[in-house]
């Protein structure tokens, strides 16, 4: 079958009625970035998107807009003028790529309800030329294996059977900005999926420590921002830190069972201050209750005390089994197992208290001046943009 | 000199060969090293082992590089037993495999398994019906080439995949090196598949084990680690990266040169069926076409051959200097004087129009020379 444009659908911002256009704007804008260097044009109505393909495979057009937030559903469709000829011509052709002795169905939606034909007219015409051309295939109404529908619109006739789901939620940008804290573990970049599905823009933020840390760990972290923003159509903007002076100073100053607690409050201190500077309105990460020594409900509170920023945890309640499931749907699982040291394993302290005393905290932390180390490390802060052509690229030429 | 015995050898892609050379004079580092430009060596390595399983189509394998399709089968054959004992003891192999199959398949008698041959069918492919009868709850692996090397007759390998989805414990290899690059083939059924590079136009001593799970096959040789272990010792760069060009390159031509090949198979072809005492064997991919000059040993043919500048090899290049008939051409129910007067024609995407010209003056000029010995 010849497809010539792909139908999409919208999510739930077809409820939002009156915010329409910018959110139409908004995931057109998106599904350019999306499809950049296929042979399309993308077309954005109010109720639905059509993308026109010259030369691109439809297949790679709705793998790439699969995890495109905003869309609810994808299907690849041909468009033809509102006769009675080129409808059954499409038919047929449809028919022709029927599995024998599988069944089918028509199903006509009529936009133009002005349409000379009714739509059981339509089923009677094509339903029954289809039985009439094609060996071996059956009507079933209930549970046919190819659902064949008729669209009827104002313009023109869309013609499909395949319906490909899509990850839903609002279009990028349109729901605020947020600093994801992302480690390189498995949890970090689905929680950062989850949060963009709500149309929340992203930048993110990643904390290293060299020579502790090692350059692949880096490495990695840009990997998981490459697919990121690959799969979404959005580029995330990966802040990294050096972090190299305050770990050795915590190392140094504040006790072992309590030196995990003062660690993650420097972190969130710092993802504080660049949130700020950057205008994002929270911070996300991947923390999941009980998970580890960090994430019980009392270490939470102790953390979370050095911010005023609401602390987004997307992943809260969540099984592990269905986080490993949902990074491998999103393509970020292979990358995030990786075994390289990354900030936390390195200066993981041997009993790290899963109760930490938040006054004791902060009597030790009293002792040391943080701030100019924190100022020093935003100041020397480095940029990676996704997809940014690194010198990996060369290999071209030898492969 | 002509040169027709692909099957044994191809002659590397200038481009391969660059590539071998660009990586070991910039890139002679160790691929596991941690410093800035061992980090950029494994690089190099995992972007050829993305491409690999990319141009196979196969991007959720694994992909172990080795030194060639023997060691692809000797891990496959050795480090899958190893894992299978307590749940069976049968291996069923087809008759026609290569040495690097068979004989490792006999070895593992030793270490306890039963060993059964699946039969082979007139037309050079492996009986399906055997097959099935020989299938039962004891049986751990089986083993079939996708492309025979004697004869060039492609084996119904995803119908044996089908078969083999009722067996959830068989482990099904596929020794796929006579297929890549030069028939497009649906491998996906296989848990592992062999492949060597000197038989698409790359380098000798590299190769790829494909694995469809990383943790179904062990290690038969142990050290540092490399290949996530399977494969220890330094990995070959120069010769995985020039592997992973010439597979690009072979094929992104494959469907073209496919038709070009299969043009002088058929030409040649239909030139010497019309002589008498001529026996030419059903084919597959149009590469290989194994004929017989009936009352005349294979060797004396290449040897004529050889004297008229054109190198082919009597069977296999491996068994051509071995005394026993061929086990494919046997397997295939050949009479004697066909197995033993056979050649095997191998030919390339080098292979041009006038040499395949040169090729049939050739093998009618041999056949009046010896015409007296013929039956």
């Amino acid at each position: 079958m010849k497809y010539d444009h792909i139908l999409v659908r919208y999510g739930e911002l077809t409820l939002k009625t009156k915010n329409r256009k910018m959110f139409v704007n908004a995931i057109r804008k998106t599904m350019i970035r999306a499809l950049e260097g296929l042979d399309v044009r993308v077309r954005a109505n109010r109720d639905r998107a059509y993308i026109e393909l010259f030369e691109a495979d439809p297949y790679e057009v709705m793998e790439r807009l699969r995890h495109v937030t905003g869309i609810l559903s994808v299907s690849p469709v041909v468009k033809m003028d509102r006769t009675e000829e080129a409808m059954k011509e499409t038919a047929l052709k449809f028919a022709a790529d029927f599995k024998p002795g599988s069944s089918f169905k028509i199903e006509v939606k009529r936009a133009d309800k002005a349409f000379h034909l009714k739509t059981f007219d339509i089923q009677d015409m094509l339903g029954g030329l289809l039985l009439k051309n094609t060996e071996d295939i059956r009507v079933d109404v209930r549970e046919p294996d190819y659902k064949v529908m008729v669209e009827v619109r104002l313009d023109a006739i869309y013609m499909y059977h395949d319906v490909i789901s899509c990850v839903g939620g609002l279009p990028a940008g349109t729901g605020g900005r947020a600093l994801l804290m992302l480690s390189g573990g498995i949890d970090s970049p689905v929680a950062g999926f989850e949060i963009m599905k709500k149309g929340v823009e992203l930048e993110a933020i990643h904390f290293h420590s060299p020579p502790y840390t090692s350059m692949q760990a880096t490495d990695k972290v840009k990997q998981l921002i490459d697919i990121m923003s690959e799969r979404t159509g959005v580029d995330i903007r990966l802040h990294i830190i050096p972090f190299t002076e305050l770990q050795t100073t915590l190392y140094d100053k504040i006790p072992d069972n309590i030196s995990m607690t003062s660690t993650r409050r420097v972190m969130l201190r710092l993802t504080e201050k660049l949130a700020e500077k950057i205008d994002a309105q929270a911070v996300v990460n991947g923390e999941n209750l009980g998970q580890v020594a960090s994430q019980t409900l009392t270490s939470m509170h102790a953390i979370n005390a050095v911010t005023s920023f609401p602390v987004l945890r997307p992943l809260l309640t969540l099984e592990k089994n269905d986080i490993v499931k949902k990074a491998k749907e999103y393509d970020t699982y292979e990358t995030s197992i990786m075994p390289f040291e990354d900030c936390c394993t390195i200066f993981k302290p041997k009993a790290p208290k899963t109760r930490p005393a938040l006054d004791k905290v902060l009597k030790f932390e009293s002792n040391v001046d943080f701030d100019p180390m924190i100022d020093r490390a935003l100041e020397n802060i480095e940029i990676y943009e996704p997809n940014a052509k690194e010198d990996s690229d060369t290999f071209d030429s030898l492969l | 000199m002509i040169y027709m015995d692909n099957a044994a050898a191809t002659r590397p892609f200038e481009e391969a060969l660059e590539t071998f050379e660009q990586v070991n004079r910039n890139y002679y580092y160790n691929t596991a090293s941690i410093h800035p430009e061992g980090r950029r060596t494994g690089q190099l390595l995992e972007a050829s082992r993305k491409q690999v399983l990319e141009l196979l189509g196969l991007g959720g394998h694994g992909c172990v590089f080795t030194s060639g399709a023997t060691e692809s089968n000797n891990i496959a054959i050795q480090g899958v037993l190893k894992n299978k004992k307590q749940f069976g003891s049968t291996v069923l192999v087809s008759e026609i495999e290569h040495p690097s199959v068979i004989n490792v398949i006999e070895e593992m008698k030793n270490e306890g398994f039963d060993v059964k041959y699946i039969g082979t069918k007139e037309n050079g492919q492996i009986d399906l019906e055997d097959l099935g009868e020989k299938l039962d709850n004891d049986v751990v692996f089986v083993t079939v080439m996708a492309v025979n090397n004697i004869t060039g007759v492609i084996q119904p390998v995803s119908e044996i995949a089908k078969i083999l989805k009722n067996y959830p414990k068989v482990h099904f290899h596929v020794d796929a090196t006579q297929a890549m690059g030069k028939v497009d083939m649906d491998l996906g059924g296989a848990d592992t598949l062999s492949l060597s590079a000197h038989k698409f136009h790359g380098l000798k001593g590299a190769g790829a084990l494909i694995v469809k799970r990383e943790g179904i096959v062990r290690p038969v040789m142990y050290g540092g680690g490399h290949e996530s272990g399977i494969r220890s010792g330094t990995v070959n760069l120069g010769a995985v990266a020039a592997m992973a060009k010439a597979m690009r390159i072979a094929t992104e031509n494959r469907e073209e040169n496919y038709r070009r090949v299969a043009r002088y198979n058929e030409r040649v072809r239909d030139a010497v069926s019309a002589l008498p005492s001529v026996h030419v064997q059903p084919g597959g991919v149009p590469h290989i076409l194994n004929l017989s000059f009936e009352g005349a040993m294979g060797e004396v043919v290449v040897n004529a051959l050889g004297a008229r500048g054109i190198m082919v090899s009597t069977t296999s290049a491996c068994a051509s200097k071995l005394a026993v008939l061929n086990e494919t051409l046997v397997a295939m129910d050949n009479t004697e004087a066909i197995v033993k007067g056979s050649i095997r024609i191998s030919f390339s995407s080098f292979t041009t129009d006038e040499e395949a010209d040169i090729l049939i003056e050739a093998l009618k000029g041999v056949h009046k020379e010896i015409g007296g010995v013929l039956k």
